[in-house]
């Protein structure tokens, strides 16, 4: 009796363990950029405009200084559009902007080779792209529908065409800028005025900057080994882990990594998931990193090892 | 003017109790990331090539850990030199000490020395701590059998002085990386030697001014 019960136990344990794999499978396939097959075959035209434009998203708008004032300034993104399907009537894509995927749906003009595509609209952020075909380019622009929702209703778009291939080989280019601006850390620091001899506090902020191991250590091409990481600092660790996401063409949702990787011409952001793309070392060695990131984070500067 | 003196003394006694106890309680919490025991926890996360590589190795760690934290405690009791109304309490606080150092805690160390973080430099200083760790402590055993008691006293003070390397190992890693940033394994190889150098000076300085 005790037998048959585990034995049920454990076979509504896999059932559960299998039906949740299935279930991520379909996520992640609603997830990536790939077009989705509609049951009805609908001839699909002009199959040579399918792909990654990518380029500048600009458009003036209120920013914040550093000590708190606003002013008019111009706010430049980098922004993905992937046009997935043209067909007689409508047109399928993506746009990723700081790593949000949207989808869009439009029409297609064919004698002036324009597009007006909309986002879904229960975004915030979502849009309608008024843009235009000129052999690889794309240009045009964009308005917000609810202007007041964000920082630039309006914006110009000059996008290029973009393949978008996996390489293992693909580095951060050495004359990249290192400094992670988007997390600085608050420093006391002590003055004293010589002459009237008054110690003053005050507080300095310093960011973080990698070290030229980034350009070394490759994940997705060399085994790590703890040996190889044990005197890295945790920034360096992360650029070298999200090198492999960012080969895949991971939109990245933190700004720290967009601003590393939109420094080379090679980074495309095509998916919101490219876990199942990575291959078994690549893995491994995420797995690696992940253990060392963690123990950076949770002992670099406690009272511990 | 004596009285003076003897006020000052009891203060710094108990101030470096206080102290004691509050660095106790830190080494305790980070023992009790240990339990229960993992393959793979706080310190093990980096350390995963020794534990696939070398069976032993876990024991010799956990041997380590789990004995470590009494050796701090029944070190600590005994050199109080009180019994606390309890029949041969300093007695028996110095044999569980000289015990688990001897037969546990420094042997591990020293096996864990040999593959320390921080290459040669921080290995060839944890081995030498465990050996003089191990050293001092039979020495202080064998003088208080022979009823040498003054030497004992001071044997012990040695023994006690690398123990506590334990704690002043892990103080000067929070200043080092408070006050210069460096990478991590650099920091371990100055924290190698800095825990344990500056106690064995102390101590060897407060013997020869015949304080102990």
């Amino acid at each position: 009796m005790k037998i048959l019960k585990l034995t049920l136990i454990s076979l509504f344990t896999i059932g559960l363990v299998s039906c949740k794999k299935e279930a991520k499978t379909t996520d992640s396939s609603k997830d990536s950029l790939t077009a989705k097959k509609d049951s009805v075959v609908v001839p699909e035209i002009y199959k040579e405009y399918y792909g990654i434009y990518m380029g500048d998203f600009a458009g003036k708008g209120m920013i914040i200084s550093e000590d708190g004032e606003e002013y008019e300034g111009e706010i430049y993104k980098k922004i993905a559009l992937k046009i997935n399907r043209i067909t007689k009537d409508s047109v399928y894509g993506q746009s990723i902007v700081d790593g949000n995927q949207r989808p869009f749906r439009g029409v297609f003009n064919e004698e002036i080779k324009s597009f007006v595509l909309d986002e879904p609209g229960n975004d915030k952020t979502d849009g309608r792209f008024e843009v235009k075909l000129n052999n690889d380019s794309l240009t045009g622009n964009w308005s917000a529908f609810k202007k007041s929702a964000v920082k630039a209703p309006s914006k110009t778009l000059k996008l290029i065409k973009k393949e978008f291939v996996y390489n293992p080989n693909f580095m951060l280019d050495e004359n990249s800028e290192l400094i992670d601006w988007e997390n600085p850390k608050d420093f006391v620091e002590k003055y004293t005025d010589e002459e009237t001899g008054k110690t003053e506090t005050y507080t300095a902020s310093k960011n973080r900057i990698a070290s030229d191991a980034v350009f070394k250590l490759n994940a997705s091409k060399q085994k790590l080994t703890e040996k190889d990481l044990k005197n890295l600092r945790k920034l360096d660790m992360e650029i070298i882990k999200n090198s492999v996401f960012a080969r895949h063409g991971y939109a990245f949702k933190k700004q720290t990594y967009r601003n590393f990787f939109e420094q080379t011409d090679w980074y495309i952001p095509v998916s919101n998931n490219v876990d199942n793309d990575l291959s078994p070392m690549e893995k491994e060695n995420v797995a690696l990193l992940n253990r060392f990131i963690k123990y950076a984070e949770d002992k670099y500067d406690s009272f511990g090892r | 003017m004596l009285l003076v003196k003897k006020n000052i003394s009891n203060l710094l006694k108990i101030l470096l109790i206080i102290g004691f106890g509050y660095f106790f309680w830190l080494m305790l919490k980070i023992t009790l990331e240990y339990i229960p025991l993992k393959r793979e926890v706080s310190f093990l996360m980096i350390k995963q090539t020794e534990v696939g590589q070398r069976q032993e190795y876990l024991y010799f760690f956990y041997t380590h850990v789990y004995t470590s934290i009494f050796v701090l405690l029944s070190g600590f009791l005994a050199i109080l030199r009180k019994d606390f109304g309890l029949k041969n309490f300093h007695k028996n606080a110095g044999k569980v000490y000289i015990l688990l150092i001897l037969f546990l805690a420094a042997p591990s160390g020293i096996y864990m020395g040999i593959f320390a973080n921080g290459g040669i430099y921080s290995k060839i200083s944890f081995v030498i701590l465990g050996c003089l760790w191990w050293f001092s402590t039979f020495k202080a055993y064998q003088l208080a059998r022979q009823k040498k008691f003054k030497e004992h006293k001071q044997w012990m003070w040695r023994s006690f002085a690398l123990t506590v390397s334990a704690i002043t190992l892990r103080m000067w890693k929070v200043i080092i990386v408070y006050l210069f940033h460096p990478n991590p394994m650099d920091v371990y190889q100055i924290i190698a030697w800095m825990g344990w150098i500056p106690n064995i000076i102390l101590i060897e300085y407060i013997i020869t001014k015949k304080y102990i």
